[in-house]
């Protein structure tokens, strides 16, 4: 039986912290990156709000490059050619909007040996709120499912399939699980936990969250020293310095934008920062290079 | 008697042992003497000209007839002398059409006993304690081991009683079950458990007369349902069955139909009726809940409830039109069977649902395919008509359909191309997003 690939929920953050890729022997045996959480994906389903479109080929031949962010990250979405459905999509949406995307992850490693990764699109589609929110539910469900299978690995002295399929794991999933503890050994469950308490503040926004131990978790030890800084406050103050210095609707000049942040004294490094997270989060997008525009 | 044609692979065997000891002529008249004027078996004759000529019989060995135990798992022709120790017949559909088959339990002199199954009854139908030199036949492997087959290839030959001598203690498998019995709950069932014990109150039930070598039969089917699930079941026997009661069924099998499981038992099987605390006919009729991952580990299932998002629209959904014969669906008014037909219009929706895990297609009828998309047939073709068009009804489907949560209830089968959903239910999945994600926030905050 030719199985089709199912297409797994995951948030980008997940996603983008894959470096294994994984492909059977046969020429045609399909090839799968796999997440630190043992997803083993070949084809994906992803929600979230598009940012920024940009055409990085000709108008004879576009090539599209899309980032559709998820709240925890943001994804790169790529159309060509060989996906002429969701290309010609592409080229009429305007940022920013709920979308839908059915793609299948690509990897691409640099002569340095950096790993980058991006979903090349099947399929591509304007979607409205519930949409959205239903697949932040099962994003949530199916990310917890994928730290309960890893911690269940953790705990075995050598993880098979079989063992994890005789505890109730699809056998993909299993697979997954197993290949991602050979390549990622600990595998950094509560960072993802982290991801899965900020996918549910975007359905809970009035609620007042305590956050627990995860979240305050430094993802690696040299990220602690220049947390001095109260990061939300900071956002906020660039989120406002947005909207105020966006006169023309178009979005705020980048230019002007460092110059009004440096005079509250936040740098250009600091602002760099802010604004990817702030693009993370969905919050704001690039209309065009060198402007920031609120969502 | 066995023909010239039927004779000729044993006569090239022979020579093959004697090296030239013989010609082909001699092996031929000395064959035929033995087998029709001496009425010896194949066997025995093939052996006594080998040593007539000064050949080893053991040479033999490797040639067509052979002793069941040295069956391996998947032979194209074998030749097997063997008694039969037990028959029944079966009804079976094959592309949509009933047909009886027949099988059963056959050993041979070594004590070795084998299910064989005679899917041509006009080429071979076998007797209960009778001995066949059965040529021919193929095998196939089923749990591991070999399966004698009766194909339309098959030559079948009634040998007499004294010819073989099947060791007495030797004990008669139950058809197919060769397991210990497992108790299983309906909602694991899967094409091939056989030997199971499974509880369930019978939600419904039909008889039917069917005639069979031993006399007019009335065979039950109906559903059978325990709180995991429902199961179509056929009784090969009179059990006296009732609708609503509860039974056991002791030393039943399942036999599948494209991963649809139906549990079937006959002579072998022992019924109780049972008089205890059991979810009620009502009860049982509900809607049964099953991930897509878990029908894909059974191949199949009889009407379940799924959840998944619709992430494909595959070809041949929208408008459509069939041959008012056979309902096919027909390209430009020509049915692949019936030629030139009058087409008849049809809605419908394939679409490939997937809940992150595995995926299926599911195939939605007409009535389904307009409350879904609210396009009725009529609009359809009005629609068709003046855009001179299928293709916008199938964009408009699409978007309707495309990246939403559908619930889809009905009875999935699995083929080459995966698992495919004939459905009876459909509605769009709206989740009380505020509760879940509390529910789903209380877990995290738990641990």
């Amino acid at each position: 039986m030719i199985m089709r690939e199912p297409a797994w929920r995951v948030f980008a953050s997940e996603f983008n912290a894959s470096t294994l890729e994984f492909k059977g022997e046969g020429e045609k045996d399909p090839a799968y990156v796999i997440t630190p959480l043992g997803a083993m994906i070949n084809r994906l389903f992803i929600v979230g709000i598009l940012t920024d479109v940009q055409n990085l080929g000709s108008e004879q031949e576009p090539y599209w490059r899309a980032t559709v962010s998820d709240g925890t990250d943001r994804f790169f979405i790529y159309a060509g050619r060989y996906s002429p459905e969701a290309s010609n999509i592409l080229s009429e949406i305007e940022p920013p909007s709920f979308v839908a995307v059915i793609g299948k992850s690509r990897t691409f490693v640099s002569d340095e040996g950096r790993f980058y990764i991006s979903v090349r699109a099947e399929n591509i589609l304007t979607v409205d709120e519930h949409i959205k929110d239903n697949w932040l539910l099962e994003t949530i469900r199916a990310t917890l499912r994928r730290i309960d299978a890893t911690e269940e690995a953790m705990q075995m002295e050598v993880p098979t399939i079989e063992s994890l399929v005789n505890l109730g794991y699809p056998a993909v999933l299993a697979e997954g699980v197993v290949r991602a503890m050979e390549h990622y050994e600990e595998p950094d469950v509560n960072r993802f936990r982290g991801t899965v308490l900020e996918a549910l503040e975007q359905l809970l926004p009035d609620r007042g969250f305590d956050l627990p131990a995860p979240r305050d978790m430094p993802i690696s030890p040299d990220e602690i020293e220049d947390e001095d800084l109260d990061d939300g406050e900071q956002e906020e103050v660039i989120l406002s310095l947005i909207d105020e210095l966006d006169s023309d609707k178009k979005g705020a000049p980048l230019a002007e934008l460092i110059k009004e942040a440096t005079s509250r004294g936040i740098n250009e490094d600091e602002l760099e920062e802010i604004s990817n997270s702030l693009l993370d989060k969905g919050l704001i997008y690039e209309p065009t290079i060198g402007r920031m525009k609120r969502i | 008697m066995m023909s010239k044609i039927e004779l000729a692979p044993h006569i090239r065997e022979i020579a093959r042992v004697l090296e030239g000891k013989a010609t082909e002529q001699e092996i031929e008249r000395d064959l035929d003497n033995y087998l029709n004027v001496y009425r010896m078996s194949l066997e025995a004759s093939r052996r006594h000209i080998v040593r007539k000529y000064g050949g080893d019989p053991a040479d033999l060995s490797g040639g067509e007839s052979r002793s069941l135990s040295q069956l391996g798992l998947n032979e194209g022709s074998v030749d097997v002398l063997v008694h039969v120790l037990s028959t029944t017949m079966r009804e079976i559909t094959v592309s949509g059409a009933p047909k009886t088959i027949q099988s059963g339990i056959v050993a041979d002199e070594t004590g070795a006993t084998m299910a064989f199954t005679v899917w041509d009854l006009t080429k071979a139908e076998l007797k209960s304690d009778t001995n066949y030199l059965i040529r021919y036949a193929y095998t196939r492997e089923w749990n591991g081991r070999p399966e004698l087959h009766l194909g339309n290839r098959v030559v079948v030959e009634e040998r007499p009683s004294e010819e073989i001598t099947v060791p007495e203690d030797i004990s008669i498998p139950a058809i197919g079950g060769r397991s210990a019995p497992q108790v299983v709950k309906i909602g694991e069932l899967r094409d091939g458990l056989n030997n199971i014990i499974v509880t369930g109150r019978i939600l419904s039930l039909k008889s039917r007369e069917v005639d069979t070598p031993s006399g007019r039969k009335t065979i039950h089917s109906g559903i059978i349902g325990d709180e995991t699930g429902r199961v179509e079941y056929t009784a090969w026997e009179d059990f006296e069955l009732m609708e609503d009661e509860v039974i056991t069924i002791s030393n039943g099998y399942v036999k599948g139909w494209k991963g649809i499981p139906r549990v079937s038992f006959g002579e072998r099987a022992e019924i109780t009726k049972l008089d205890i605390e059991f979810p009620s006919a009502d009860e049982l009729s509900g809607e049964v809940l099953r991930t897509i991952e878990e029908i894909e580990r059974n191949g199949g299932a009889f009407d379940v409830t799924t959840r998944g998002t619709v992430v494909d629209i595959k070809k041949g959904t929208g408008l459509i039109f069939r041959c008012p014969e056979c309902r096919r669906v027909v390209l430009k008014g020509v049915c692949q069977v019936h030629g030139k037909v009058q087409q008849v219009p049809d809605l419908r929706i394939r679409a490939v649902i997937d809940d992150g895990f595995a995926s299926m297609t599911a195939v939605m009828r007409k009535e389904i395919s307009e409350a879904l998309t609210g396009i009725t047939l009529k609009e359809a073709l009005d629609e068709a008509r003046e855009t001179m068009d299928t293709e916008t009804i199938s964009q408009r489907f699409e978007e309707y359909l495309l990246a939403k949560p559908l619930v889809v209830r009905g009875t999935v089968m699995s083929d080459d191309y995966g698992l495919s959903m004939t459905v009876n239910e459909a509605r769009f999945f709206k989740p009380d997003v505020r509760s879940e994600a509390e529910a789903l926030l209380s877990k995290i905050e738990v641990i």
